[in-house]
């Protein structure tokens, strides 16, 4: 009987910090976001939250795209 | 001709089970998104259709076996796959009537043990495989994706705490619609494939299709098609059990559910172990409610994993006794393919009593079969109220006219 452990630890492992990890850029672009518009709606201009944003919300996007990636057999 | 005629036959009811895997799994991907709003259920389902047909010709490398390691291999034979295809396609549709989410995959491997039982004894099948391959992937799955989930949502309302919600709303929507297809998508490639496999096998083990060769082209199609079909007629039962019935989902919540979902079902299926797709987005749904603090529903939550316990017994227990006639020639598998259409028939009479569609999914948290709905009240969570007694009563008065 065989129950590979290692392999059920790194899933878990891998899991948990991706989505952790995942979230933690998503929610922090929208804050970022959320917080460059209302300081324009305040007629003010943030050039550094702004650009911070679409850093931030670049990551989570390649995240996507290499969850796309590894979905996709051909490519790998 | 009888070879011909049960050939014909299975890859039908091949096809019928890839249906029903497709509208079991719909509510995996899109029953997040169709709960917070972030995509409208028909919207939701076109999508997921349209992602789940291209994942099933994305993914044309079928298993050379599907036998999973429960049994030998020269165990499966064409009335073996007939019998265990019957059951699963019970199980799924009986688990939809009660809006129970199960592992369309636990269903097949259920039906199939069950008419390896019936045909080889007890101990033709390996029991440690299915404490590892179905009992611990069960326990685990919702472990892992709640843990991800509670944390990712419990950070999700921390971060965004200061943040409008007309803001984070939208935000978070975008996240949501792109995780679930992620997660349609993903399905689309493992489950598709499923069905490949089994009419694949079929056509060799028939002499059509020489040995080790891949799937042909209209197998792909018809399988890609089925699955797809499937999905887009929504499942709408489980897709209310998940979307509504386990816990109140909020759109950030929503949005690290579905992060949860697609990071545990890529990290499952690249790293060796195995989880199932169902498993994984139901313990989503409920680590993010956990998360958030919210009225989870343990009642239902106790209610799925029981399904899931039985899934293997029940689909078994189908699969065995369908052996029994698939066994018997052209007759048997007529008489079969009979009592499969008229089951098929009274679950979707019985369904009808309480009907749920695309247009009242989110309506209620309550998918009711022949009870009469309940009120249940939470006096200290406003969101999570009874339906409104005229939505609650509708169908009650309809099956009493």
């Amino acid at each position: 009987m065989h129950i590979d452990w290692a392999a059920l630890g790194i899933v878990a492992v891998v899991s948990i910090t991706t989505s952790v990890i995942f979230t933690i850029l998503l929610a922090s672009g929208i804050r970022l976001v959320s917080a460059a518009k209302i300081k324009s709606n305040e007629g003010g201009y943030s050039p550094m939250i702004l650009s911070m944003a679409y850093v931030v919300l670049g990551l989570a996007g390649l995240l996507v795209l290499f969850g796309i990636y590894l979905i996709i057999p051909r490519f790998h | 001709m009888t070879e011909l005629f049960v050939l014909i036959t299975v890859i039908a009811v091949a096809l019928i089970f890839d249906f029903t895997n497709g509208f079991h799994d719909s509510a995996n991907a899109m029953a997040g998104p169709v709960a917070t709003g972030a995509l409208k259920p028909r919207t939701a389902v076109i999508l997921a259709a349209l992602l789940n047909l291209l994942g099933a010709c994305l993914s044309t490398e079928v298993a050379k076996t599907i036998s999973g390691g429960f049994f030998d291999d020269e165990l499966i034979t064409v009335p073996i796959i007939l019998a265990g295809l019957v059951g699963a396609i019970v199980w799924n549709l009986t688990t939809w009537l009660l809006g129970l989410p199960s592992s369309s995959s636990h269903a097949l491997f259920g039906g199939l043990i069950g008419a390896v039982v019936v045909g080889a004894g007890i101990a033709s099948v390996n029991g440690w495989v299915i404490v590892s391959k179905v009992l611990l992937p069960a326990i685990v799955a919702p472990l892992v994706a709640g843990i991800a989930a509670a944390w990712a949502t419990r950070l999700a309302y921390s971060i965004t705490r200061k943040t409008p919600s007309v803001h984070s709303e939208t935000g978070f929507k975008y996240g949501q619609a792109f995780t679930a297809s992620m997660v349609a998508l993903a399905h689309g490639t493992s489950d598709g494939q499923k069905t490949m496999g089994v009419i694949t096998l079929v056509l060799i083990a028939a002499n059509l299709q020489p040995t080790g060769t891949g799937p042909q082209l209209w197998v792909i199609i018809a399988a890609g098609l089925a699955i797809g079909l499937g999905t887009y007629s929504g499942g709408w039962r489980i897709m209310r059990t998940m979307g509504k019935g386990i816990v109140e989902i909020e759109t950030p919540q929503g949005a690290a559910s579905g992060a949860a979902t697609s990071a545990t079902i890529l990290a499952s299926a690249h790293l060796g172990f195995g989880l199932s797709t169902t498993h994984v987005s139901t313990g989503s749904i409920l680590g993010s409610g956990v998360g958030r603090g919210a009225k989870v529903r343990w009642s239902v939550a106790s209610r799925m994993a029981f399904a899931w316990l039985l899934t293997l017994p029940g689909a078994g227990l189908v699969g065995g006794l369908a052996a029994l006639l698939a066994d018997q020639g052209v007759p048997g598998v007529v008489a079969l393919m009979v009592l499969l259409a008229i089951a098929c028939l009274v679950i979707y009479v019985l369904s009808r009593r309480h009907k749920i569609t695309h247009a009242n999914v989110t309506d209620s948290h309550e998918v009711l079969v022949l009870a009469a709905a309940t009120p249940t009240t939470y006096p200290d969570d406003p969101r999570l109220e009874a339906p409104k007694p005229k939505k609650a009563k509708k169908p009650k008065a309809k099956s009493a006219a």
